[in-house]
């Protein structure tokens, strides 16, 4: 097992691929697989057409409601846990069943369900008097390696479940994900978690250890992993909503990215897409775009640009050009054309289509966004810091009344919200602003952003008459007042000197914010103790901490059976990890335990629950750089603060 | 065809794909030939490349993890139970129940019939906090419980509840949502899964108007539901109603401002009062004068009607020269403007309304409107700068030849 952690990583669809090997040995030897839209280009990534073909794959189609009969009578429906999809397809097969009810025997159906078959389908099958007619499986596919240092579970629809409509139904996924990572990789002594959903997945995370346990196990398993954070998107949503100033970053504004696949539609940007169309609708055909692969190791010049401030793109671009002009073949002899072509064409030629489709972003993140870029980042900026409230709503307000978008303009309003607080009139105006452009149809979002904590429900002056919600009132409105701004002064957020080139992390925004993830990883890495981890960090209320750090404190071998007897009422399981307030003791007659500070290895995983973005990415890169340091960066799902919109429609 | 191809171009409407034997994807027939690559689009290297079964083979399986310890990986994903498979059932506990749950293996709850251990299995659940458990057991509350316990667990534990709200809501249980919630005193947020839900799943516009019609009278007049959400869809009534009255097909379901638009596009010569003119809608829907004259401005610069455009936007001033007037603030209007590839001479109406020198000059600058930079570069009598800026315009092209007349005015004091 000496492989170096990279090449491990990028390989982990190998295991994917053996766990949907095994459930595909069970459905029948011939087989056709109906798989949802969705879920093709994960799959794609797990194994090629080839590969299901030799596992017994027939025919391939995609699912749909009015599907007719297929070439096979297996069929094996391949779909993300929704339960909508998964009705839309057990009513497809009642439909084939009661036009030959032969097939109830046959035990032909399967549904593969990823990440996981929830309780809850299993009544509806037996409901729907398809128990036994129909087997469901669970296929919980590995992280996927989209990039170096970037893993992804491609589970875009988590952060509506998680944080919208708050079912947590999926966590455990994440705490699967983890669990098999770690006999890859060993796993970290030091384990911290910020956020509630962070602490149960290392909670479940220490019930998948406990319960499978084995002899086998190597408890002395090379460590390549010091240290794993686990937060919440909840935690730093700031990131997420501002407008990020990279050259990745901006490309998640404008193209669909999926599974690290770009796809370079440049006339149909997603900023055009969210505004309104005043012109004759023009119905342009569905055009099929070159497709970028956003992967270092496959488009070198994407690895060398992908985290540049956008502003020095175009130089690096230019130059490369130039390099390429001077390789010139027509000065080469003939000896060394044949060279050339054996060796080096390919490669030439791949890195002069790169080096286009870049051109191309380029020309269109300026065309769209360099009007507005400098004010909009002015704005961001002034709300981060809690300058002129009035002319930022102003701001806003302007935007909501002319040029709004769907998702962004949203976003501003989130923002605004959070970091300046809106009062009950503002707040109103752009509601019947939004509803005036988008249709009165989505009033319904603004209650699921309250739901979700990206908008800060400002208190009905008629409202906080009536006794029985000031109890609820008082909870939420002085507490937010300015709290971003303590917290993140607190936190070192917020540079007096805006920094663009990319030093410290906060250029990712334009010099104005450092993202929570960057402040995390590097106090874990500029530490010598955990007490000074904790100090850094000593701000964040929802800090844990668990992993072989605190063995020392484990009360004899409490198991999950008695630690769940012993539970005091809707009391926090602790399972996984600790209080960071129940260790003070301990930790001012040692403030080192555990001995894992500082770190050794300087490798670091950052797991984000509900999707991380690219500045975030590139923020974590420059605190690598800077403490020479490895940041292995994964979550659920690569996500642009329009996503996070989008979630809640 | 190539494997990428396969995905791509599927085929739905039960046309499969064929997999024929006779027809070797590109990267196929690469490795029999061991050729360079030629003849080939770059395009489908690239997205051959894209199939990352080539890079995944940098490592063999062995080399991640033992087979035993991908043994016990496909046995975690399956959801087996080794130990029960052979023993006999122990006595469940809560705990074990739980623990199966969390596992997700198959797991019977009925056991626990005793009140206390219905609530240790939810307490524990969310102990826990796998919402799959939590959800299982709320589920399993509701079927072995009378509502009325089972709302007081509920009701002080907010994060089951919002677990069976979910999935209420997901399951579309519409009714049983609005009482569970209005039983708990949450009635506006009732009315508000309520309203979603009737937008969400439309039907006829007539259906739609008669649900929110009657969600308006029962739910959004109840004391405590904000006012101003009421008035919202008291407007959305109302414009629904119109529509209904108008019965256009292209109107169904639009937006205020996309009718505002059609309006403007159809019916722009028809006076206040009429049921189409744009300014009856303004005055129904409260649109304020930044967002007509933002419509406006839009509809009629993109049917290439400048000539509505300028005579909305501009008008003479007591000394007859032409300035721009509109609710759009200068800047924005300017932007939009030269997005519309308005002509040069809008352009630079517009921009000479700013006051300031160096606004006006940078935004000349920005949209490259020649005419203005110099003449306020004149103003401020630098023949340096306008000398500099001579240069980066084409030779002979009309501003050129303004900037060298300007440059040789000898009325100009320059002051370099």
């Amino acid at each position: 097992m000496d492989q170096p952690l990279s090449s491990k990583l990028s390989s982990l669809g190998l295991i994917s691929q053996c766990k949907l090997k095994d459930i595909l040995s069970s459905c029948g030897d011939k087989k056709d697989l109906i798989i949802d839209p969705t879920l093709i280009k994960p799959l794609e990534r797990i194994c090629g057409v080839n590969w299901l073909r030799q596992h017994g794959i027939d025919k391939i189609y995609k699912m749909e409601p009015q599907l007719g009969p297929t070439a096979n009578t297996n069929r094996v429906y391949f779909i993300p846990a929704c339960i909508q999809k998964y009705k839309c397809v057990l009513d497809q097969i009642s439909s084939l069943l009661s036009q030959n009810p032969d097939l109830a025997d046959k035990k032909c159906f399967h549904i593969i369900i990823v990440p996981k078959v929830l309780t809850t389908y299993d009544s509806v099958l037996e409901s729907k008097g398809l128990y036994g007619v129909v087997k469901l499986h669970t296929f919980s596919w590995e992280l996927m390696a989209l990039d170096e240092q970037l893993l992804s579970l491609e589970l875009p629809f988590l952060f509506k479940q998680l944080f919208v409509e708050q079912n947590h139904s999926l966590l455990s996924s994440i705490s699967m994900s983890l669990w098999s990572l770690f006999h890859v990789t060993g796993k970290p002594n030091a384990i911290f978690s910020v956020g509630k959903l962070s602490s149960r997945v290392l909670d479940m995370l220490e019930i998948y250890n406990e319960t499978y346990a084995r002899d086998f196990l190597d408890k002395n398993h090379s460590k390549e992993i010091d240290a794993l954070i686990v937060i919440d998107r909840n935690q730093d949503y700031a990131s997420s909503l501002l407008t990020p100033a990279t050259y990745s970053g901006l490309l998640s504004e404008l193209f669909n990215i999926n599974c690290g696949y770009l796809d370079l539609n440049v006339k149909d940007t997603k900023v055009k897409k969210g505004k309104l169309n005043f012109g004759i609708a023009e119905k342009s055909e569905p055009s099929k775009n070159t497709m970028m692969t956003l992967d270092s190791s496959i488009d070198t010049l994407y690895g060398e640009i992908k985290h540049r401030h956008f502003s020095e793109v175009l130089s690096v671009l230019s130059s490369k050009a130039k390099l390429l002009k001077n390789e010139d073949i027509k000065a080469l002899g003939i000896q060394e054309i044949k060279h050339f072509v054996a060796t080096k064409l390919q490669q030439v030629s791949l890195f002069k289509q790169n080096l286009v489709n870049h051109v191309l972003a380029c020309e269109t993140i300026i065309s769209e966004m360099s009007n507005k870029f400098e004010n909009l980042k002015l704005a961001e900026t002034e709300m981060l810091n809690n300058r002129n409230k009035k002319s930022n709503f102003q701001f806003v307000d302007e935007i909501f009344g002319t040029d709004i978008h769907i998702y962004n303009s949203l976003r501003l309003m989130c923002l605004l919200s959070l970091t300046q607080s809106l009062t009950y009139d503002e707040f109103n105006t752009l509601v019947s602003k939004y509803l005036l452009a988008f249709g009165h149809k989505y009033l319904y979002i603004f209650n699921n952003l309250i739901n979700a904590g990206l908008l800060v429900q400002p208190s009905s002056p008629k409202l906080s008459l009536n006794i029985s919600n000031l109890g609820n009132l008082s909870d939420r409105l002085p507490k937010w007042q300015n709290e971003f701004q303590a917290s993140a002064n607190k936190l070192k957020q917020l540079p007096s000197q805006p920094d663009r080139v990319g030093k410290t992390p906060s250029y990712v925004f334009h010099g104005g914010y450092v993202p929570l993830v960057a402040v995390l990883c590097n106090a874990l890495l500029t530490s010598d103790t955990l007490s000074e981890v904790l100090n850094k960090l000593s701000v964040l209320s929802d800090l844990r901490v668990g992993g072989t750090i605190l063995d020392r404190l484990k009360d004899g071998m409490e198991t999950l059976n008695e630690k769940l007897s012993n539970l005091k009422l809707q009391s926090d399981l602790e399972f996984g990890c600790k209080d960071v307030k129940s260790l003070a003791k301990v930790l001012k007659s040692d403030p080192n335990i555990g001995g894992c500070f500082p770190l050794k290895l300087k490798t670091v995983l950052l797991y984000v629950i509900g999707g991380v973005n690219y500045a975030e990415i590139a923020a974590c890169d420059v605190i690598q750089t800077n403490t020479g340091s490895k940041i292995y960066v994964a979550s659920d799902c690569i996500s642009s603060g329009a996503d996070l919109m989008a979630a809640n429609t | 065809m190539e494997d990428e191809d396969y995905w791509n171009t599927s085929e739905t409407k039960a046309k499969a794909f064929s997999f024929d034997d006779d027809v070797l994807s590109t990267q196929e027939i690469l490795a029999i030939g061991q050729k360079s690559y030629s003849g080939q689009s770059e395009e489908s290297i690239f997205s051959n490349v894209s199939i990352t079964t080539v890079k995944s083979a940098a490592v063999p399986l062995s080399s991640l993890v033992s087979s035993k310890v991908l043994d016990l990986i496909l046995l975690a994903q399956s959801g087996r139970d080794p130990s029960r498979e052979a023993k006999q059932e122990p006595e469940e506990t809560v705990a074990m129940t739980l623990k199966r749950l969390t596992l997700g293996r198959s797991c019977s709850l009925h056991v626990h019939r005793s009140m206390k251990s219905k609530t240790e299995l939810l307490d524990g659940a969310l102990a826990i906090g796998d919402g799959n458990a939590v959800l299982t057991v709320v589920l399993f509350l509701i079927q072995t419980l009378n509502k009325k316990l089972v709302y007081e667990l509920l009701s002080s534990r907010p994060v089951a509840l919002n677990h069976y709200i979910a999935f209420l809501h997901n399951e579309g249980k519409i009714t049983e949502l609005a009482d569970l919630l209005t039983m708990l005193g949450r009635s506006p947020e009732a009315a508000m899964y309520q309203f979603q839900h009737a937008v969400k799943t439309q039907g006829s516009l007539d259906a739609l108007l008669r649900k929110l019609s009657n969600l308006f009278a029962n739910h959004f007049q109840q004391p405590g539901v904000d006012q101003h959400q009421a008035k919202m869809i008291a407007d959305y009534i109302k414009l629904l109603e119109w529509q209904k009255h108008i019965n256009k097909p292209d109107l169904k379901y639009r937006s205020v401002i996309e009718w505002l638009a059609y309006n403007c596009t159809q019916h722009w010569h028809e006076g206040a009062g009429n049921a189409m003119s744009p300014l009856t809608l303004c005055q129904r829907h409260q649109i304020s004068p930044l967002q007509y004259d933002w419509v406006v401005l839009n509809v009629h610069a993109k049917a290439g009607k400048w000539d509505i455009v300028e005579s909305l936007f501009t008008k003479k001033d007591w000394l007859g020269r032409t300035t721009v007037s509109s609710h759009i603030p200068i800047e924005t209007l300017l932007a939009r403007l030269s997005e519309l590839q308005a002509s040069k001479q809008l352009l630079a109406t517009c921009v000479n309304k700013i006051a300031g020198n160096d606004d006006r000059l940078r935004l000349a600058h920005m949209y490259k409107i020649h005419s203005v930079v110099i003449e306020t570069l004149a103003k401020q009598k630098d023949r340096a700068a306008l000398t500099n800026y001579k240069m980066t315009l084409s030779p002979q092209s009309e501003e050129y030849i303004l900037a060298e007349n300007t440059l040789r005015d000898a009325s100009i004091k320059w002051k370099n």
